[in-house]
């Protein structure tokens, strides 16, 4: 028996194009394009990149109780989770997080954008709209909260790099009224008429829901629309881009630069075991000195007092090399003695070392004139203890064999918080 | 991915079933990776390369690519002593993307320089793909 392979409203293009092609989940997705992997990686850094990520779901949830519904099934708490001063959620922000069992598992991490006062948006990855959509219905109760699983009837176009702001201010209505005051992690106008707030519509009056969020550590958007405008949005992006250098990237390149920016991905470095002793403390509500949540929420008990059994680390090699990650490949401490798993294992291209120092080609300090980086591997493995930043691990496949350093950060200077004033 | 009709394949080089190419020159074979192996692995960004005066069988492994996809194994078409390595690629690895028959790994002296024969020819290499 073979499993249905889904398709994007893109994938025609993509083959037109040239992408080399492999199956993402449920879906037959575009690795890279014929620049290669590695020249849409240095893209998204120097000038800007083009993903197709509709393979990802949305739900949306309305209502009176939505909030509340939220609440409870939701890891951040939204009464106090927007910028140093904590402060609510509110129409026009968005919070990245997690929707837990009650083990604190994770079923997937999401960003929730509260789109009006009664309307949310989540945005959670392939395949997964319809498990998130089931468990949000199972956990409402009498709440006043309409589901909505809005999986393969949204597209979503995410342009990334520091030049994001430039090529979509071309194809933008009303550019400066958008950009205004739009700060990281906010999102404006829907993909369908919405009277409650102000539409954000392209120059040829589609309406798209803008987000400044992205998964590669940079600068730049991810652009919500109906299925049937994706190609026109694709190329119109495309065309506008053309002369700052935008290319369309693939997921191969999507991989190395969220490796690099320390970002997890979802069933890989995060799954199905208990959501602690890792690099993003920040997916959940705020603790108190005892460790107790600032709200209660599912799989909040199981993780307030947990020790953790095993610590998730990110880390960054000494050349390109890189393990594939099998059933074989494991981390070893310098003795050999094993330690645990390898989650994932990328090269970010954009990054060598200058001494004891990871330099980025978009560092401007301490980066030497003729720095030509041959790229890093990096990402996270799975150990049973604690290891300090700077700990030299062995990976191995049972054969090869690669040492890499435990680091706090992989990739230096990346852009994604920037003022967006800077950047157009 | 090149459809079949993109690849650059030239007549005077053999093809192994793994992909590599190998090619008389006097009385050493040179071996690469076709332009279908490069473009089905995307780019390469290290190559492992043998030492110089190791002697192996056709089949051996005599190292590895890693790409931005994977991490492969490179066998030998035909047996032979590793007389050269492409030491350019340590630096470069990206000139077997750019060129991959350009682009050569190891240079051999092969036990039996009439083992090149068996090897595939263009229309033959071909035929394989087609299969894939």
């Amino acid at each position: 028996m073979t499993a249905e392979i889904k398709t994007t409203p893109l994938h025609q293009w993509h083959v037109d194009n040239g992408a080399n092609m492999a199956a993402f989940g449920a879906y037959d997705m575009p690795l890279w394009y014929p620049q290669g992997a590695k020249g849409e990686h240095l893209a998204v850094i120097n000038a800007a990149g083009l993903f197709d990520t509709s393979h990802m779901a949305v739900v949306t949830v309305a209502g009176a109780g939505t909030r509340e519904l939220l609440q409870k099934c939701f890891s951040k708490d939204l009464e106090c989770c927007i910028g140093l001063k904590k402060n609510p959620l509110g129409p026009g922000r968005s919070v990245y997080g997690l929707f837990l069992d009650g083990n604190g598992h994770v079923i997937d991490d999401a960003i929730v954008s509260q789109v009006t006062d009664l309307l949310y948006m989540i945005v959670v990855n392939a395949g997964m709209g319809a498990p998130i959509a089931a468990h949000l219905e199972q956990h409402k109760s009498a709440l006043d909260a309409d589901i909505v699983d809005y999986t393969d009837r949204l597209g979503k176009v995410d342009i990334q790099g520091p030049l994001a702001a430039k090529i979509l201010k071309r194809v933008l209505q009303d550019p400066d009224a958008v950009f205004d005051g739009f700060t990281y992690f906010s999102c404006r106008g829907w993909f369908a008429d919405l009277e409650a707030i102000p539409a954000v519509k392209l120059t040829d009056g589609t309406p798209i829901l803008l987000s400044r969020t992205g998964y590669t550590g940079e600068f730049g958007f991810e652009i919500f629309v109906t299925a049937d405008k994706v190609e026109s949005v694709w190329t119109q992006l495309l065309a506008a881009g053309e002369q700052f250098s935008l290319i369309p990237c693939g997921l191969a390149a999507r991989d190395s630069l969220r490796a690099g920016a320390v970002l997890p991905l979802s069933h890989q470095d995060i799954g199905d075991w208990p959501f602690a002793g890792n690099p993003w403390p920040f997916a959940l509500s705020d603790r108190d000195a005892d460790g107790a949540f600032s709200k209660d929420f599912i799989g909040a008990d199981a993780l307030a007092a947990l020790e953790p059994d095993t610590y998730t680390l990110p880390f960054a090699g000494f050349d390109p090399r890189k393990m594939v990650v099998s059933e074989n490949a494991y981390v070893a401490d310098e003795e050999g003695n094993r330690l645990g798993d390898i989650l994932t294992c990328a090269t970010d291209m954009a990054i060598g070392r200058v001494g004891d120092t990871i330099i980025s080609i978009a560092s401007t300090d301490g980066k030497p004139e003729d720095f030509v980086p041959r790229g890093l591997s990096c990402g996270f493995i799975r150990v049973e203890r604690r290891l300090d930043p700077g700990t030299i691990v062995v990976l191995s496949d049972g054969k090869r064999k690669i040492k890499v350093e435990i680091r706090n950060d992989i990739r230096p200077d990346r852009t994604a918080r920037r003022p967006l004033g800077e950047m157009i | 991915m090149k459809d079949i009709q993109e690849l650059n394949l030239p007549a005077d080089i053999r093809y192994s079933n793994d992909h590599e190419w190998a090619k008389l020159e006097g009385d050493t074979v040179k071996v690469g990776i076709s332009d279908y192996a490069q473009d089905a692995l995307g780019d390469i960004v290290f190559v492992e390369l043998p030492e110089v005066g190791d002697t192996l069988g056709a089949g051996d492994e005599f190292g590895t690519l890693e790409s931005v996809k994977a991490v492969s194994e490179l066998y030998l078409p035909i047996g032979g002593e590793i007389v050269a390595v492409n030491s350019e690629l340590e630096d470069s690895p990206e000139l077997i993307n750019q060129d991959p028959y350009g682009g050569w790994i190891i240079e051999i002296k092969p036990d039996d320089s009439g083992d090149i024969d068996k090897l595939l020819d263009r229309e033959a290499y071909l035929e394989l793909l087609k299969a894939e």
